[in-house]
């Protein structure tokens, strides 16, 4: 062979293994993600849209990049796979696309042509006051809704949707006070944008007729009417902004802070945590004419803490409903019997302070004194009996209890401000039982939401300890604050002080599964250094270190949080089109491109045939022949090796290749564990065996010259500095190891099969289970299908991933002992110990041997 | 893998600026530009080998940059970087020989794996363009 056909043949060799080597790590990436999304469906985290279309994409750009390799690698055979890739591109896309939108386009309209049936565009908390002033003649103040048609036109004229989907998906991890970072530079982004022309003209329209029908300059709130925010489900109560008393001027400036506030940290974490697609929740705005108000509160249609009492509930308070809503005053409280309506109890409480308006605009917050403050009751019986009954209308109205916001003007007259469908908690046997195991540290309180769990304690004071809370510590905090709600998806469990069972907090832990306990008496103090806890929500009890008993009991009732939300479906959906794997076998005739129906369909196929086209290659080349050399080592021995680039250190000229210049690092370690351990047992039982054969061709060197040279029966290593391959055949069995190791952990594997045999089905069986069993022992991952084995490990760094290729090399030869471990279970037993021991020792020995890596500081993690 | 140069593009300055000062800290030859007329522009002076391309920028859009570079220079191998998942998109720029299409937050060491397969690919590519025989070797790519 001429000097330069041999050239042109190293060249064309160089580029098909640089198309292999990138196609392998196309394929293991494209694996990666695959099963990280299957996890995803699975349920142990939360995740958002933008999760599902990054995955989505890049196990499809890596697949695309798997067949242009192959397709590399053997030109046009297999272009047919470009077809099937489109095909499921396109099912993929389908699944992804964002959901048509209404179809009104009207950016503003008025309040009395709103109705219930008008969620879609006006959001559900602005339909409901629709319905209520137009279907049902109720008291609400005047006003205008600002559409969902309005703000998909802000946020796309003005190009802030894309810039915002791309600052969400460019974010780093998980951590809370980047998020809080971000949520706030996306805040500011809104808020600083300004608003379409059009947008502006029609608010300052809608707002002059409001003003015609109301009176001159009046002032105005601005309440988030998101869509989807008042379903039954969810409760997204108290993470959007409203703003009150606003007048002419700041109407722009004051519906973007609204629009904003889509983008808090508490909502993004909460739509993440609730599978809530980003685009579904257009934020309508509603803004009503400002009720000074005298008086305001909620009414409960029944008992929010007991689904068994239907008495109706009324909160009270001095001035606007602020302070009722956020918890920052005890209201004054009225419970009423519904048939006849008659108040059966009054709880008139300590008022502290009120919000009022100020007369241009805003609001301020006044110190009560004298009898305002603790005598005086906030609303007198008649406004009680009225509301109640407004209540009682209301939930026969809608057929289920509801929540009413409202307020009562200076002349005494009740405005309806919103209504929505009340969660009630199922009535519950007090579970008196109070624990007096000696671990109990604390007890006492109310069940806010079931369940138990550990974590270290953590106490919050202020809001800035939310950004330090440590992920899957135990909350702690003297109030059940609606801010800590965002912890809640990080949170182990929450125990507090003070807070209702009611409240907005204890929905929030309910509906993520956290555990909570209420009104635990000085738990603050006690907790304060108490470390490792185990909260038990059901036994209303805190415990010292982790109790497993407890935990395991509570454990049945945790729930998949995603399970059919809007964002699991799409991802199971995504799902169907990329993992379920049809191409099973590779030498069944249906194992062909058209038959690949999904991406891992198209990835099994390719990486078998990428495997079958480097090995055709030298054989149609008769490459192997002139190029595979016998390796040489004090003898020459019975192994070929086809150097595929820079496998050895130095050109090799001979037909032998001495195993000093061999500089193939997975190689090595192979080679390592193969002449480990001697063996030293008995001669084979069937001299037929593979295992037989292969120990006979590396140890006796006499078979050299007998042996035939059909590419077919050898023992073949294809190798370069950071890649090994080795493929033994013969008879019936079949076996392989590949693996890449190099700097790049990422793309590290190393993967072992083994398959067939002489022996009968069930001892074959016998014997892939064995061998799947010990892998499984030095944490490969192991599948068994009928008699082979396919083990795989991968993702460690280098000096690791050698120590498994010594495995690989000692399992090699030494499983051919299984002949044996087939008679019965015994055997079994004992050889799986002895191959343990081994393994044990070889490592140790190694690690004895090997000087310890020099430590080199290990990067900050680094992402742009 | 020794040093090579690669070409930044991103209207996003910040994002650019640190990018390039992060790869010049690998010991690459790193060029910035902030649009893709900007890019063909370097790409003219520039013995550029690898491309980091922004998918969405204002005026020439990475797409259609992509395809003026595959006209202007076909070995240079193009990365495109996006913060915009789409697997439209995506497949758009595969078929139309971008070397791969990596998504933001994106991890500065596999991307530098990726520069350098990118950049092997390249230098593969030209040995094999330089006539080394009259007959073909037969085997395309």
């Amino acid at each position: 062979m001429g000097e330069q056909e041999l050239n042109e043949l190293r060249a064309s060799f160089a580029s098909r293994y640089h198309h292999f080597k990138l196609l392998l790590s196309a394929n293991n990436k494209a694996l990666e993600i695959m099963s990280d999304m299957e996890k995803a469906l699975s349920g142990d985290r939360t995740f958002s849209m933008s999760f599902v279309r990054s995955q989505s994409t890049a196990v499809a750009v890596n697949v695309f990049s798997i067949v242009k390799n192959l397709d590399a690698l053997a030109p046009e055979k297999y272009g047919e796979l470009y077809g099937r890739l489109k095909e499921i591109q396109e099912g993929i896309n389908e699944t992804l696309a964002a959901r048509k939108m209404p179809g009104s386009d009207r950016l503003v309209i008025p309040l009395f042509e709103i109705g219930r049936n008008m969620a879609d565009v006006v959001g559900s908390k602005m339909a409901n006051i629709g319905e209520m002033a137009n279907t049902l003649s109720l008291p609400v103040p005047d006003g205008f809704a600002l559409t969902s048609a309005a703000f998909n036109r802000f946020m796309e004229e003005s190009r802030l949707q894309a810039e915002i989907d791309r600052r969400l998906q460019s974010r780093q991890g998980e951590n809370i006070s980047e998020l809080y970072a971000l949520a706030t530079e996306i805040q500011n982004l809104i808020v600083s944008t300004p608003l379409p022309d059009s947008i502006s003209k029609a608010i300052h329209e809608a707002y002059q007729e409001l003003e015609e029908r109301t009176h001159k300059g009046v002032t105005v709130s601005l309440r988030s009417s998101a869509l989807g925010e008042d379903g039954s489900e969810t409760s997204f109560a108290g993470q959007y902004r409203s703003i009150l008393n606003v007048s002419a001027d700041n109407l722009d400036s004051a519906y973007r802070e609204v629009v904003a506030s889509k983008y808090g940290l508490h909502a993004i974490i909460y739509r993440q945590s609730r599978g809530i697609r980003d685009e579904d929740v257009a934020m309508c705005v509603g803004c009503m004419a400002m009720v000074n108000a005298v008086s305001s509160g909620v009414t409960y249609s029944q008992n929010p803490l007991d689904s068994a009492d239907d008495s109706v509930i009324i909160n009270s308070v001095w001035g606007l409903p602020k302070s009722v809503v956020d918890g920052s005053v005890a209201p004054d409280m009225f419970v009423v019997k519904r048939n006849p309506v008659e108040i059966s109890r009054r709880e008139i409480r300590l008022k502290t302070q009120k919000f009022v308006c100020y007369p241009e605009e805003g609001v301020c917050r006044m110190d009560l004194t004298g009898k305002e403050k603790s005598l005086l009751p906030s609303i007198d019986d008649d406004h009680v009996r009225a509301l109640a009954r407004i209540a009682l209308n209301l939930e026969e109205h809608y057929g289920v209890a509801q929540d009413v916001e409202w307020a009562i003007g200076p002349k005494g007259t009740i405005y309806l401000l919103q209504c929505r469908p009340l969660k009630q908690m199922e009535t519950k046997e007090a579970k008196k039982a109070i624990s007096d195991a000696p671990t109990v540290i604390v007890s006492g309180g109310g069940t806010a939401s079931p369940g138990a769990a550990t974590g270290e304690v953590f106490v919050l004071r202020k809001s800035s300890d939310v950004l330090r809370f440590p992920h899957g510590a135990v909350l702690v905090a003297e109030q059940a604050l609606p801010r800590w709600a965002a912890l809640l998806s990080h949170a182990a469990a929450v125990v507090t002080e003070q807070g209702s069972l009611a409240g907005h907090l204890a929905n929030v832990a309910r509906e993520f599964g956290v555990p909570a306990i209420f009104g635990v008496e000085h738990a603050v103090g006690i907790l304060e250094n108490a470390g490792l806890v185990t909260v038990d929500a059901d036994g209303q009890a805190v415990h010292r270190g982790r109790i497993e008993e407890i935990l395991l009991n509570a454990r049945a009732g945790k729930k998949n949080l995603m399970e059919g939300t809007a964002v699991h479906e799409a991802l199971k959906a995504a799902v169907e089109w990329i993992v379920p794997l049809n191409l099973l076998d590779p030498d069944a005739p249906s194992f062909k491109p058209k038959n690949c129906k999904t991406l891992h369909d198209i990835t099994r196929f390719c990486h078998e045939k990428a495997v079958h086209e480097m090995f055709a290659f030298g054989r149609e080349h008769h490459f192997s022949e002139r190029a595979a050399k016998q390796l040489f080592y004090k003898v020459p021995m019975q192994w070929w090796i086809i150097n595929l680039d820079d496998g050895f250190d130095k050109d090799i000229p001979w037909k032998l290749v001495p195993l000093e210049n061999i500089a193939s690092i997975p190689f090595l370690s192979l080679w390592e564990g193969i002449n480990a351990e001697p063996w030293q047992g008995p001669p084979p039982m069937d001299a037929k065996g593979f295992m037989s054969v292969l120990m006979q061709a590396a140890t006796n060197p006499n078979l050299e010259s007998s042996m035939p040279s059909q590419y077919a029966n050898r023992n073949y290593f294809m190798l370069s500095k950071n890649f090994v391959s080795l493929t033994s055949r013969f008879g019936f069995h079949f076996c392989s190891v590949e693996a890449i190791i190099s700097e790049r952990a990422g793309e590290n594997y190393a993967s072992f099969q083994f398959k067939g045999g002489a022996a009968d089905l069930s001892r074959r069986i016998r014997r892939a289970q064995f061998v799947a069993d010990v892998l499984e022992e030095f944490g490969f991952r192991a599948e068994i299908k009928d008699d082979g084995v396919f083990a795989r490990v991968e993702g460690h760094d280098a000096a690791l991933m050698k120590e498994k290729l010594v495995i690989l090399g000692y399992l090699l030869m030494h499983t051919r002992q299984l002949d044996m471990v087939l008679a019965n279970d015994h055997a079994y037993v004992t050889h799986r110990a002895k191959m343990l021991d081994d393994v044990a020792r070889i490592l140790a020995e190694r690690a004895a041997k090997t000087p310890p890596p020099t430590l080199e500081p290990e990067p900050a993690p680094a992402a742009l | 893998m020794d040093n090579f140069d690669v070409l930044v593009v991103d209207d996003e300055s910040d994002f650019r600026d640190s990018l390039i000062k992060r790869l010049k800290k690998r010991n690459l030859n790193v060029f910035g530009a902030g649009s893709g007329e900007e890019a063909l522009a370097v790409l003219k002076e520039e013995a550029v080998d690898v491309v980091i391309l922004d998918v969405k920028m204002p005026g020439m859009s990475g797409i259609d940059t992509l395809s003026a570079i595959k006209r202007l220079k076909p070995l240079v191998e193009v990365i495109m970087l996006t913060g915009h998942a789409s697997v439209e998109v995506a497949m758009e720029g595969m078929e139309m020989g971008a070397f791969d299409y990596l998504m933001k937050p994106m991890d500065i060491d596999e991307l530098l794996y990726k520069l350098q397969d990118a950049c092997k690919k390249k230098r593969l590519n030209e040995k094999r363009q330089r006539p080394v025989s009259p007959r073909s070797t037969g085997i395309a790519s």
